[in-house]
């Protein structure tokens, strides 16, 4: 049980988030979000095994970007009509806008709830290999990418290396985090020179392995079966039930 | 649309995608911290950022495909990554890349120029602000400030990533490891491509 969510085939996976997205973005009222947000988390709970602790470090920023769009809302969101509850300033708080403001930032927890869900829940070789199995994603193009991603933890040792060699030559002692956002911008033309050449190197190696890009069996296969289906239905059961809260508020 | 592709310009472009997808989950972050601050119009004057691999890519392959794929595929890395905005972020990869691409799918993949580049930049932050609008539920702010907010995007794709794009090309030209790509040809002349 505490599987099912790591099992679940990517690719359909991909498809009930994405969906759920789009559908949310069509609901202005504070409640939707809400339990959609908390039918997430629950589902999570249930059928994950998800690291709570780093969940939350990651929910944390969000939580700030909630915060960020409930008062701009506030502040400059349409009036409309409707009461005004107070007035603060220059500025009258009606009930549109009241309810407006809390569905924004709901509407940005709910977002990122199911993102994380997927994040935490998701291998991104497996769902680069479903894409390929069940989307019918060119395999030039996927093993490009695979390849690519293999190439992440060189690139950050290439990254350390550059960095350490730009200070050994220069600016000296420990930078300031302001610093090094502006130093960005000398390590990144280095780092893509470095990266241009190692993908010409890794073409010529693939080519030489005789890859053409042809149709090709798969050693790991990606299944798509009942139980991706029945995971498929929780998704659109949560989804509708917090959909349905228009009609009861 | 890969046939006429390369094998080393797809690997190129895919790691062009991962090297940006690191760099806008950097910036995301950076976002983020101020969108708390001072909300959605954080991101607008820096939103260029997140259309420059489009313009890079571009401006180097000159294939169809060639802004749209690596917008497309940074997005998916930083979901791969782990972020909170999660596969909604390859949609908007998918638009900005798309919004990249029309601008260069109009002068028939031709001419690579700093106007079109910038022309380029600005159509991805057109699309993408389209998209933004319906599902950030920007319908709710006052158009005054939605105008103000588009204005932004649009002259940041065309700044930072236009231009910005081009140089960080021009100088990745400069180290001499883009021989045997298009841009490396264009300069020699055609004589000799």
């Amino acid at each position: 049980m505490r599987r099912l969510l790591h099992e679940m085939n990517p690719s359909l996976k991909f498809l009930a988030v994405t969906a759920c997205m789009l559908a949310l973005a069509f609901f202005f009222n504070p409640w939707t979000p809400l339990m959609f947000f908390l039918g997430i988390v629950l589902v999570q709970l249930l059928f994950s095994q998800t690291n709570w602790k780093l969940w939350s470090l990651v929910m944390l920023p969000f939580v700030f970007g909630a915060f960020g769009y409930f008062w701009t809302t506030l502040v400059f969101g349409e009036s409309g009509d409707g009461p005004v509850l107070w007035t603060i300033g220059m500025i009258e708080i009606t009930a549109q806008k009241w309810e407006h403001a809390w569905s924004l930032s709901l509407r940005v927890l709910a977002f990122s709830s199911i993102s994380l869900l997927f994040a935490f829940t998701t291998d991104p070789v497996r769902f680069i290999q479903s894409l390929m199995q069940q989307g019918k994603l060119s395999p030039k193009l996927a093993f490009s990418v695979l390849i690519s991603y293999q190439f992440l933890p060189v690139l950050k040792t290439e990254f350390e290396q550059l960095q350490q060699a730009h200070r050994l030559r220069g600016p000296g002692a420990k930078p300031t985090p302001f610093k090094r956002i502006t130093a960005l911008r000398r390590l990144l033309i280095p780092l893509l020179a470095g990266a241009v050449r190692k993908a010409e190197r890794a073409a010529f190696a693939m080519e030489a392995r005789a890859f053409t890009g042809a149709a090709r069996s798969h050693y790991r296969e990606i299944k798509l079966g009942h139980k991706d289906y029945a995971l498929l239905g929780m998704f659109s059961l949560v989804l509708a039930l917090s959909c349905s809260a228009v009609f009861w508020t | 649309m890969l046939k006429e592709w390369k094998l080393k310009e797809i690997v190129l472009m895919s790691l062009f995608g991962v090297v940006f997808g690191i760099v806008y989950l950097l910036f995301l972050h950076i976002g983020n911290l101020w969108a708390g601050v001072i909300g959605p119009l954080a991101y607008e004057w820096m939103f260029g950022i997140w259309f420059i691999v489009s313009i890079i890519s571009m401006y180097i392959i000159r294939k169809p495909g060639a802004a749209f794929l690596p917008e497309t595929l940074a997005a998916a890395i930083e979901v791969m990554l782990g972020n909170a905005i999660g596969p909604r972020l390859i949609l908007s990869g998918i638009i900005q890349g798309l919004g990249a691409e029309a601008a260069f799918a109009l002068t028939r993949y031709r001419h690579f120029h700093v106007g079109i580049l910038m022309l380029a930049g600005a159509s991805a932050g057109v699309f993408s602000f389209v998209y933004g609008y319906f599902l950030s539920g920007y319908a709710a702010l006052d158009p005054s400030f939605v105008a103000l907010m588009f204005t932004l995007r649009v002259a940041s794709g065309a700044i930072i990533a236009g231009i910005g794009g081009k140089y960080i090309a021009d100088a990745l030209l400069a180290t001499g490891s883009l021989r045997g790509y298009a841009i490396a040809k264009a300069e020699k002349g055609d004589a000799r491509a």
